[in-house]
């Protein structure tokens, strides 16, 4: 029997194009695991169980009538709660935002919805899509299925419970300084973030507009090609996506590594930061193993990643601040203590410094432009330090800056978060892939030549069922 | 200078997360690439044509 809990989207819409499963059936056997294991796990914000159900339902007569829309179609997904779905509220996790109506679907949500897709619910966040794992919030923090007394990792924190406790195949997520890559990372999925442009951000509460980018959270690299193309694509509302035809994605994914040319940016965590030794080791044996894939490997430098760490966090602060000013003004005490101190910073940041940041970027862009050059991809390390424990503050703190994924939030490139291995106590290992700008069939191609040789990404964690008392 | 900001409900809130935010907010940024000045470009410059739409 098919276990529905971690059918993949590829897998699963085989299933349903050839009539083999109803999307009803799979749709209700995951509203039931949500409701059997998620009051551990907190994932979901809120389950829209009759509409799922009806849009499965309305799925299934249009396959059963032979009028398959696409590999999206009767396939069940989850929604990060930023972005806007007509007639529910878009909270983003926030007190603030808790009686807020959207007047329309966003951009990527309603081509889900012309795909077919069946929305499950909305999925929590660390609040505003930055602060961290907050406990002073109308809702509580999502929890780690791997080990509940772990971070998940965020701000994509619902979508990367969902996907790794099998609540979920697919899940949208956002990422302005790794949002999408730190639960990926966390919860030993795939996350990925594109090519900034080459998806719409039209609908989606903003956190720092020329860092925020849409990005698909899944299981398998496949997928994740899968559910890229059913959200990217030029947004004529949207002045900052590309006008361009979104690239394939499919076509080469299997076509493996031999002659690939990848650069390692190892100096981050071996020079620039103190990196965990577990994280190191495993990022070492996957660049043994791109290069018995074939791959040309490669160890390349770029600036140091304090600078790239400066650069996005000052863009990040001036432009969070000036969405938030208001009512860090006059509410303060309605944000999450971890949110204000995030957004706060954004108050003292001067025009010239904000303005120096933006020089900065265009010089670091220019920068990873010319070490591309001759690379297809790049490595580098996504978390530099274990997960620490959800309700440890300070060590979350410390954990907003120990990272490398900002750095490709700073180019607008695309990275993408792969399982590199486990601690010997279960805690997901994970590295990047990184590439040029709009050449996501390349990333993805490195990352499932990666993913199929190692079997990382397809470890699940020690999830319980507790039977319900029926009463 | 949190006064200053409008941040006296803040200030009075978390005195000490207000001079935390200070501290960070006027940071100098890390000494820049070669070739990179106060008259170098940003990384976006404002494109009038991305506002037009086809309506």
């Amino acid at each position: 029997m098919t276990d529905l809990a971690y059918l993949s989207v590829a897998d699963g819409a085989q299933l349903l194009r050839a009539k083999k499963l109803s999307p009803v059936e799979w749709t209700k056997a995951l509203l039931d695991r949500i409701a059997a294991i998620d009051e551990h796990y907190n994932a979901f914000l809120v389950v829209t169980a009759d509409k799922a159900l009806a849009q499965a339902k309305a799925a299934e007569a249009e396959i059963v009538k032979g009028q398959w829309r696409g590999p999206m179609h009767g396939v069940p997904y989850a929604a990060k709660d930023i972005f806007d779905i007509e007639g529910m509220a878009t909270t983003c996790h926030s007190k603030i935002r808790k009686d807020h109506r959207a007047a329309s679907d966003a951009f990527v949500v309603k081509k889900l919805r012309d795909a077919g897709a069946v929305l499950l619910g909305k999925v929590a966040l660390h609040e505003f899509a930055t602060g961290g794992p907050a406990f002073d919030l109308p809702w509580p923090p999502a929890r780690n299925p791997w080990n509940r007394d772990l971070h998940p990792g965020g701000s994509s924190s619902g979508s990367g419970a969902a996907l790794a406790a099998g609540m979920a195949p697919a899940a949208l997520g956002t990422d302005t300084g790794g949002s999408v890559r730190n639960p990926a990372t966390c919860c030993g999925i795939i996350g990925m973030k594109p090519t900034y442009g080459a998806v719409s951000l039209n609908g989606v509460f903003p956190l720092t507009y020329s860092l925020d980018h849409v990005g698909p959270m899944t299981r398998t690299v496949e997928d994740n090609a899968i559910f890229f193309h059913a959200i990217a694509g030029h947004d004529p509302r949207d002045p900052t996506t590309a006008n361009r035809a979104t690239p394939d994605c499919l076509t080469d994914l299997k076509a493996g590594l031999k002659g690939v040319r990848i650069g390692v940016v190892e100096h981050f965590y071996k020079e620039d930061a103190e990196a965990d030794p577990a994280q190191v080791r495993a990022i070492e044996q996957a660049v043994a193993t791109l290069q018995k894939l074939g791959a040309q490997v490669k160890t390349i430098r770029l600036s140091p990643l304090a600078l790239w760490t400066d650069c996005n966090r000052t863009i990040h602060q001036a432009e969070a601040y000036a969405i938030h000013e208001t009512d860090v003004q006059e509410r303060p005490e309605d944000f999450s203590a971890l949110t204000r101190n995030r957004l706060l910073p954004g108050a003292f940041v001067s025009s010239a410094k904000y303005i120096r940041a933006q020089q900065l970027r265009g010089a670091l862009c220019r920068e990873f432009a010319d070490a591309m050059h001759d690379l297809d991809a790049v490595v580098t390390l996504s978390s530099l330090l274990l997960p620490c424990r959800i309700d440890d503050l300070a060590a979350v703190a410390k954990t907003y800056d120990q990272q490398c994924r900002l750095v490709f939030n700073v180019t607008g490139t695309p990275a993408i978060s792969v399982p590199t291995g486990h601690t010997a106590s279960g805690v997901p290992l994970a590295m990047q892939i990184a590439g040029r700008a709009f050449d996501e069939p390349m990333v993805y191609r490195v990352a499932q030549a990666f993913c199929a040789a190692t079997g990382f990404a397809d470890k699940r964690p020690p999830i319980k069922i507790v039977e319900r008392a029926v009463a | 200078m949190a006064e200053q900001h409008g941040l006296s409900k803040a200030l009075k809130l978390d005195p000490e997360g207000v001079a935390a935010a200070v501290e960070r907010g006027q940071k100098p940024l890390g000494p820049l690439p070669k070739g990179t000045t106060s008259i170098s470009s940003p990384a976006h410059i404002f494109n009038p044509a991305r506002f037009e739409r086809d309506e």
